[in-house]
């Protein structure tokens, strides 16, 4: 993703109909991921793939960098919302628990 | 050395919200109104850096009557205003501190500048009994300080350098954690540790030295510390854990061979300087070894929720931790594991070794 994506906004990740919505946003955590873990195979893993194993393998410092990016990316505060970081189980899981919290956010 | 500490506004050097305040507005937070002080009072330069608009810092200078070498408000990323304060003032990035009492900006900002020294307004309080903030103080622990930020430096240089990845970083650096049973003389710096950490502490109560040594000779509970060095230098005990082995009491009358028994944790810590280097993953993956082999069934680490333990509620849950059901506000989550199926791996940079 370059910086030009980044700075389009809302465009794909957050238009159109729920699983094109939800697709844009996985692809998006994709390349976060790729990001912060440094890992170039963790920005083409499955959706059902677990943030926390050995194909990602987030810990508490690259688990950081994720939720920073992803609320500045998407303005949702996994950390306030989902005290348990059960959402931090799958990239399916986290994709869910952001999309879920878009359509609000786009209705204003 | 620390010549320039930015600080944020809100809940921070303001005990509430500049812009929610209305009419009334919030008072500088008494503690953190000393602080400011006694930095200026020594030659320490205060800075600003807010999400607010610019009459906030006029606000501030007033209320506090403390000069502002400098003040970044606007709504863009604090990492940007960091930087431009410390191109105005002409620093080096490793001679900054950033307090802020959100957990993002603080991420932000030590993602985008890691020379810069990130503190939460708690850590902020102590600072001025730090060496780095103390110039005309030059004890043997200040010399040695001084000389481990020196060490530090030369770490994160040659990290910016070495391009492969955290752990091949870690192994090249020679990392070692060494994590076994804390000595008596171990209790004085766990009490400290207790007292000084924030972001890596499950319990945010301090321990007391007079507790810990009662602990320390109780045979229902056990005292961890974790070392840390690498051949950049020798961090000493850089974290601990209390644990309470699930005895049913401590006149040394086993418990029921049937019953299963449960390792928990009491108090998990680690100091926010030892971040990224590997210390926590290998602390938990310790614990869940040395609870096997004491025939434990299972380990709990209740964990307060708070917007600052971010860290640590992640760490717990890539060691396999799930907390139960969504605690009530102030009271810790039930993190727990089975200590059956696959356990957290042991880095291999760490040893685990248990005095008899």
């Amino acid at each position: 993703m370059t910086s030009g994506d980044r700075l389009a906004g809302g465009s794909g990740a957050a238009e159109g109909s729920g699983p094109a919505r939800e697709s844009g946003v996985l692809a998006e955590l994709r390349a976060i991921l790729g990001r912060v873990t440094g890992r170039e195979q963790a920005a083409v893993i499955a959706p059902g793939t677990a943030l926390f194993g050995d194909d990602v393998g987030l810990d508490s410092l690259t688990g950081t960098l994720l939720l920073v990016e992803v609320q500045h990316r998407f303005g949702v505060d996994v950390a306030a919302e989902d005290l348990n970081l059960d959402c931090l189980a799958t990239l399916a899981t986290l994709a869910a628990f952001i999309g879920e919290r878009l359509p609000a956010r786009d209705a204003r | 050395m620390i010549k320039c500490v930015v600080w944020d506004i809100d809940n921070t050097l303001l005990a509430g919200t500049y812009l929610e305040s209305g009419a009334q507005l919030p008072g500088p937070d008494p503690e953190l109104l000393g602080v400011l002080r006694e930095l200026d009072h020594r030659g320490i330069v205060n800075a600003l850096a807010s999400k607010n608009p610019p009459a906030a810092a006029e606000y501030v200078a007033t209320v506090t009557g403390v000069p502002f070498a400098a003040a970044e408000c606007g709504w863009g990323r604090k990492s940007d205003a960091v930087r431009r304060i410390i191109d105005d003032l002409g620093l080096g990035a490793d001679a900054v501190a950033f307090v802020d009492d959100d957990l993002l900006e603080r991420a932000e900002v030590a993602a985008a500048l890691p020379e810069v020294l990130v503190l939460l307004p708690e850590d902020a309080v102590d600072a001025p009994s730090w060496p780095e903030f103390s110039p005309a103080v030059i004890t043997a622990e200040g010399r040695r300080r001084g000389e481990m930020y020196a060490q530090r430096r030369r770490r994160q240089e040659e990290a910016r350098a070495f391009g492969g990845s955290r752990d091949d970083f870690l192994r090249h650096a020679g990392t070692q954690v060494l994590i076994a049973r804390a000595g008596l003389d171990d209790l004085p710096r766990l009490h400290e540790l207790s007292v000084r950490t924030h972001q890596f502490n499950s319990a945010g109560a301090p321990v007391g030295e007079d507790e810990l040594a009662s602990l320390h000779g109780s045979a229902g509970h056990r005292l961890v510390a974790a070392r840390l060095r690498d051949r950049f230098g020798d961090d000493g005990i850089v974290g601990g854990a209390l644990i309470d082995r699930g005895e049913a009491n401590d006149s040394g009358v086993p418990p029921d061979a049937g019953a299963a028994r449960s390792w928990t944790v009491s108090l998990l810590m680690m100091s926010c300087r030892a971040l990224g280097r590997g210390v926590l993953d290998a602390l938990l993956a310790a614990l869940c070894q040395q609870a096997v082999a004491d025939g434990a069934a299972e380990l709990r680490i209740p964990c307060l929720v708070t917007e600052r333990n971010v860290p640590l509620r992640l760490a717990l849950t890539a060691a396999g931790f799930r907390a139960g059901a969504q605690p009530q506000p102030g009271e810790p989550a039930s993190f727990a594991r089975p200590l059956t199926g696959s356990l957290p791996g042991l880095p291999d940079w760490a040893t685990v070794a248990d005095r008899p």
